[in-house]
């Protein structure tokens, strides 16, 4: 089969670059099933390009860049260029605020699947949050409850839309459970996260040496606080080696939220911002911390991180957030927990962590297990399964 | 995880019983790939015995679809308790896998 992925895709850095680039690395393998792959990803900036890792014998991968965040036109160009190549099906690798951070050209991005299953070819979409679970005003997008309630209807009306795609496929229980009770949709279904990293065959066993690294990855400024520099101000006296690593960026929605933070804690020693990190460094980054901290003040239901530090058997320190908290008991991880709103809870969880090395290697082994239970190589074969079954509908 | 084999009208049957998970799987893995390994691409997993399963589970099951289809063989299931099935339905799988509701009627197929 031909298949065509709409996501992000390094080095491209929007949000879902990862899971693009893992799920497209593992899909290139599947020759017994697929034929083509086709990426439409987003404009990169002048002088950037994409280029693509190729074994002997692996299905080749197009890049078509056809869409820029926070374009109005987006769901046009993708629609037209789905005709040009006309795939079999169309992956969307999406969460809401995948095509941009205004709240118009979000919601127009986000008829995309629609609009292209209006042309005949089949769309599947692997939708990373809904907007029931998210929080407006912490995601940036909130301003006074009249507006909030306005976009919560938006937010109605543009799932109604996404839910349009032939298969919807979210990675947490409670989303299906919300999209077939509130919407009536019967195209959605459950499919595993999976993990980035292959397997070893050891769990890592030893605990790291030197200072307590303390570190947190991702897009910061929505979901993610400066809590933690507080609680790392808080720890700092009885930790005064400790270090805090902030490997990632700002969030499209909250540029220049890094900056601030820098300037608001320039007092604080030891905290170390890395800017972007590419794919070959996410090890080292992950291997070099003694617990990964996850700072959310709400959650997207992105679990991306969590599968990583599982993936290279970190200890984690969660807050007590609704489906964070569920994915972690269901998917077998395990991790210290702190009050959302908290820095003083979020000390302490870290603590719990850092100066008990027998709990950060037990937590760490747990979330190494949980995290290489299902790599995402298999949950490809999941979605191909779909998609056959998609096909064979139409046929 | 209780495990029987069995053939019925040719058909390679596995048996399992108790909980099918992350730490169950690596006998079942194995059985699929001596099935493989002999050419034997129709095979049956009897689930009646199964009260609990997970992802990793699921997966091992569709990885034996695959390999099965490959050889244009079908991996079929039968007797699933209802919170197994249910588990079927919220991964749409019940609509990938053919799913019986006794041993009979999945070793009928090529009977």
């Amino acid at each position: 089969m031909r298949i065509a992925i709409v996501t992000t895709f390094p080095p491209g850095k929007g949000s879902l670059n990862e899971y693009g680039f893992h799920f497209v690395k593992f899909l290139q393998t599947k020759t017994d099933m697929v034929s083509e792959i086709v990426l439409f990803v987003d404009e990169l900036p002048e002088g950037e390009e994409y280029s693509f890792e190729q074994s002997a014998g692996q299905i080749p991968v197009r890049a078509v860049p056809c869409w820029k965040f926070g374009a109005w036109d987006n769901v046009l160009r993708i629609r037209r260029e789905v005709k040009k190549i006309n795939p079999d099906i169309v992956l969307f690798n999406i969460q809401f605020a995948s095509f941009a951070a205004g709240k118009v050209p979000a919601t127009l991005g986000l008829l995309t699947p629609w609009a292209v299953r209006l042309t005949g070819v089949k769309t599947a979409v692997l939708l990373h949050n809904i907007m029931e679970t998210v929080d407006l005003k912490q995601a940036g997008f909130g301003g006074s409850k009249i507006i909030e309630s306005v976009i919560r209807l938006f937010g109605n009306i543009v799932t109604r839309f996404i839910l349009k795609a032939d298969i919807v496929a979210v990675t947490i229980p409670k989303y299906v459970d919300i999209l077939v009770e509130k919407y009536k949709a019967k195209n959605v279904l459950l499919a595993p996260h999976g993990s980035f990293e292959e397997a070893s065959e050891d769990v890592p066993a030893s605990a790291p040496t030197g200072a307590p690294n303390i570190m947190t990855f991702g897009k910061f400024g929505t979901y993610k606080k400066w809590i933690l520099m507080e609680a790392f101000e808080k720890l700092q006296p009885s930790h005064p080696t400790a270090k805090l690593v902030i490997a990632g960026t700002d969030n499209p929605n909250v540029k220049g939220y890094l900056d601030g933070v820098k300037n608001k804690f320039s007092h604080v020693p030891n905290i170390h911002f890395t800017g972007y990190v590419s794919e070959e460094d996410v090890p080292k980054i992950f291997n070099d911390s003694w617990v990964v901290v996850f700072p959310y003040t709400s959650t997207t239901g992105s679990s991306g991180v969590l599968h990583q530090a599982g993936g290279f058997g970190r200890a984690v320190v969660l807050p007590k957030l609704g489906d964070l908290e569920e994915l972690v008991i269901e998917e077998g991880y395990d991790g210290e927990f702190f009050e959302p709103e908290s820095a003083q809870s979020l000390a302490d969880a870290i603590c719990r962590v850092i100066d008990h090395p027998q709990r950060m290697l037990e937590i760490g082994s747990r979330n190494y297990l949980a995290a290489n239970g299902l790599p995402i190589s298999e949950v490809v074969d999941w979605y191909l399964i779909h998609f056959q079954e998609l096909l064979n509908r139409k046929n | 995880m209780d495990i029987t084999h069995k053939v019925s009208n040719s058909i390679n049957i596995i048996q399992l019983g108790g909980r099918f998970d992350a730490h169950e799987v690596a006998p079942v893995v194995a059985w699929l790939k001596g099935q493989a390994e002999a050419g034997k691409v129709n095979l049956v997993v009897n689930l009646a015995g199964v009260n609990f399963i997970d992802s990793t589970a699921l997966s091992t099951l569709v990885q034996g679809l695959k390999h099965c289809r490959e050889k244009n063989g079908e991996l079929h299931l039968c007797c699933m308790q209802q919170p197994v099935r249910v588990i079927f339905e919220l991964t749409r799988l019940d609509k990938a896998f053919s799913i019986y509701t006794s041993e009979e009627e999945a070793t009928a197929f090529q009977a």
